[in-house]
């Protein structure tokens, strides 16, 4: 561990594991991560789930439960399913074995109940993915006119309302491939929240980023945090998981090690792998 | 003076290696224009054009119906100019353009003759060599509607027209070239029409019906069906093995087997089914290459937002992959355009090459050894449309920004 966190934490977590880690709510690990926190009533619910690339295990048996209002930050070495777990809620892989409810709603192969799963889940994705041949404006407004048929207008006021939030509304008739790294993905931001969803994926948004504009879309997504949005995390920013987490789970070969607050994982981590992992990036 | 010497001793006799290859390749270059300048100024004897221009442009189209190719010709373009005009009204209120380009500026008006002074330069020659006083009537009649419709297009575009009549005006606009297709076809069968008309309308027909079956075709080939893609690779993989000229010789002949004889369609609509199948088989393949080069992260993206499999293909997929391919795309049109002058010696057809072949052994003409003088003149015509072809698809990726993301 570095500089990063304080210097008795860091010691006290080397020295002695557990010795105080389930002391109050600042600092607490949880048992499994069925355990959610939120408003306490359940948005997504991930039972037994495996995931197979031929012969290689990506995902084993992983139960998660994620509270409505939870932001849950996912941690991991490359390789360790994180963003195969995620990818699996909205259907862009296909999990092997278990169940998958999103909002009461159970995942099956029908393409409706597919399709009805992703309009509740929006997704940012580390290279963006922006549709570089429609302006920023046609890329947030092209999901709500076509899938929640919101006529034109209507759906221009709101996307525009959606720039003014992630604060580039004077970017709207520009081409995604005008726009600075940070900018795109704000915009890719709006486009996700355009759907109205009940949950926002983020797979490692600020990975791509140059250093001087991760800020921007970190502060983006603290905004949507502070409003209440429940939000799965894939990312290496300690100091946005610190701040605003309310649970961390750490997973290795595609299984979850340990769950807890961020309090416990920069104070007091108790697994061997969590503790070597952490070494690592802070 | 002294800039032109170190230019050229920069640029043409840096090392003694380079004095050379200009030299060498300078008289080369004086030698051929020199000849060209001579074929076309002193020795062309450019008479056997001139007396068989109506032949070389619509071959023995009957002098009592000219007129419907005049009248076609004029109608469309106004049309084509309405639709120019309503194109780019339409544009400049999604804002794709900017406002101040569309006012008539210098810059404008040296855009426009710089799409245009190719064909404008071989139409006026074309007409400089015409005996009577019809075309001329005819070429100032199109350009006048062409601009009429450009400057009422803008009005027709911002018509507050949306649902139903919208839809009506696009139909209409739609269905315009068919009924000039029929207003022409009804008094003179398909295969009695010839010439330059001829190369044009067969290209014309086959690029419109090649495009949404190529389209197809490359979309079945990447089809989850086993059934659809099996049959789609088939019928590409065969297409692509066989000559054209052999397809064009079996539609001729071995439709026959097939079809019974008073079903058969006339020689020219089975040369437009052969151009159309032959090239949306090339289609596909340059279509599938474009959908290969669309990042996997666009389709995970629109299947995120929750668009269904016919919205991501037609709003995300086709779209980009269009664009990264029309060049190639453009290329194979324009080879489709000059394989219609193999439609003389295969299928019979009095297209524009076969015409400039025959005219010289007319009476006239015979054992004089003009062939060079004709087929330059074919090549020229040729040459145009396929130059313009190709500039205008330059135009378009600039245009639609290819390259530059």
């Amino acid at each position: 561990m570095s500089e990063h966190t304080s210097d008795e934490t860091a010691s006290d977590a080397m020295g002695d594991t557990g010795s105080d880690a389930t002391s109050g709510t600042v600092s607490e690990v949880f048992a499994d991560a069925t355990q959610m926190a939120g408003t306490g009533e359940v948005m997504i619910e991930l039972e037994h789930v495996d995931k197979l690339f031929g012969d290689f295990k990506a995902l084993s048996d992983i139960n998660v439960r994620v509270g409505k209002q939870e932001v849950m930050v996912v941690i991991g070495p490359s390789g360790s399913g994180k963003s195969t777990m995620i990818r699996c809620i909205n259907r862009l892989e296909e999990h092997d074995r278990g169940r998958i409810v999103v909002d009461g709603t159970e995942l099956s192969n029908d393409l409706r109940n597919i399709q009805e799963i992703r309009r509740e889940t929006g997704m940012v994705f580390q290279s963006f993915n922006l549709f570089p041949h429609l302006t920023v404006i046609d890329n947030v407004t092209l999901a709500p006119r076509n899938v929640r048929k919101l006529s034109k207008r209507d759906a221009i006021d709101m996307g525009m309302a959606l720039l003014e939030h992630v604060r580039i509304p004077e970017q709207a008739k520009k081409y995604p491939g005008q726009l600075s790294g940070g900018q795109q993905q704000r915009v890719a931001i709006a486009r996700a929240l355009a759907m109205k969803p009940k949950v926002m994926l983020f797979d490692e948004p600020t990975s791509a980023l140059d250093p001087e504009m991760i800020n921007e879309v970190l502060d983006t997504m603290k905004d949507l945090a502070r409003d209440g949005m429940t939000m799965i995390v894939v990312t290496h920013e300690m100091g946005f998981a610190r701040e605003v987490a309310d649970r961390v789970l750490f997973m290795a070969e595609g299984e979850i090690v340990e769950v807890g607050t961020p309090e416990h994982f920069f104070t007091d981590p108790r697994e061997e792998r969590t503790k070597q992992f952490l070494a690592q990036i802070l | 003076m002294t800039n032109a010497v170190t230019w050229a001793r920069r640029n043409l006799f840096r090392s003694p290696f380079d004095a050379v290859l200009t030299i060498v390749f300078g008289i080369v270059g004086l030698f051929i224009i020199h000849r060209s300048l001579n074929f076309i100024f002193v020795t062309g004897r450019w008479d056997v054009i001139r007396v068989n221009l109506r032949l070389l442009m619509i071959g023995r189209f009957p002098d009592t119906h000219v007129l419907r190719i005049a009248v076609t010709v004029v109608v469309l373009a106004g049309w084509a100019g309405l639709l120019a005009g309503l194109i780019r009204a339409r544009q400049v209120r999604a804002g794709r353009v900017d406002v101040g380009a569309t006012r008539l500026s210098w810059r404008r008006v040296s855009d426009v003759a710089d799409r245009l002074w190719l064909p404008a330069f071989v139409v006026l020659l074309i007409l400089m060599l015409t005996s009577t006083s019809g075309p001329w009537v005819m070429a100032i009649a199109a350009v006048v509607a062409a601009a009429i419709g450009r400057l009422i297009g803008p009005y027709v575009g911002r018509l507050p027209l949306i649902g139903l009549p919208g839809v009506l005006l696009m139909v209409a606009l739609a269905v315009v070239p068919v009924i000039l297709f029929f207003y022409v076809v009804s008094a003179v069968g398909f295969d009695e029409w010839g010439g330059f008309m001829l190369n044009l309308f067969l290209a014309v027909c086959s690029i419109v019906l090649c495009f949404p079956l190529g389209v197809a075709l490359a979309l079945g080939r990447r089809s989850t069906l086993p059934l659809v893609r099996v049959v789609c690779t088939l019928y590409i993989e065969l297409v692509r093995g066989a000559p054209l000229f052999v397809l064009l010789l079996l539609a001729n002949v071995a439709l026959g087997f097939f079809i019974p004889s008073n079903l058969t369609p006339s020689t020219a609509t089975r040369a437009i089914i052969v151009f159309t199948l032959f090239t949306a088989a090339y289609m596909a393949e340059i279509v599938r290459g474009g959908l290969q080069s669309v990042p996997r992260g666009q389709i995970e993206a629109a299947k995120a937002l929750g668009l269904s499999p016919v919205r991501q293909m037609g709003l995300i997929v086709l779209p980009q992959a269009l664009r990264n391919v029309i060049p190639a795309q453009i290329g194979q049109l324009i080879s489709l355009f000059k394989d219609t002058s193999l439609a003389a010696l295969a299928m019979g057809l009095f297209e524009l090459l076969e015409v400039s072949t025959i005219i010289t052994s007319q009476g006239d003409f015979r054992g004089q050894g003009l062939i060079g003088e004709t087929i330059a003149f074919a090549a020229l015509l040729f040459w145009t449309v396929s130059y313009t072809m190709s500039r205008e698809s330059q135009r378009l990726e600039r245009k639609l920004g290819v390259g530059t993301r």
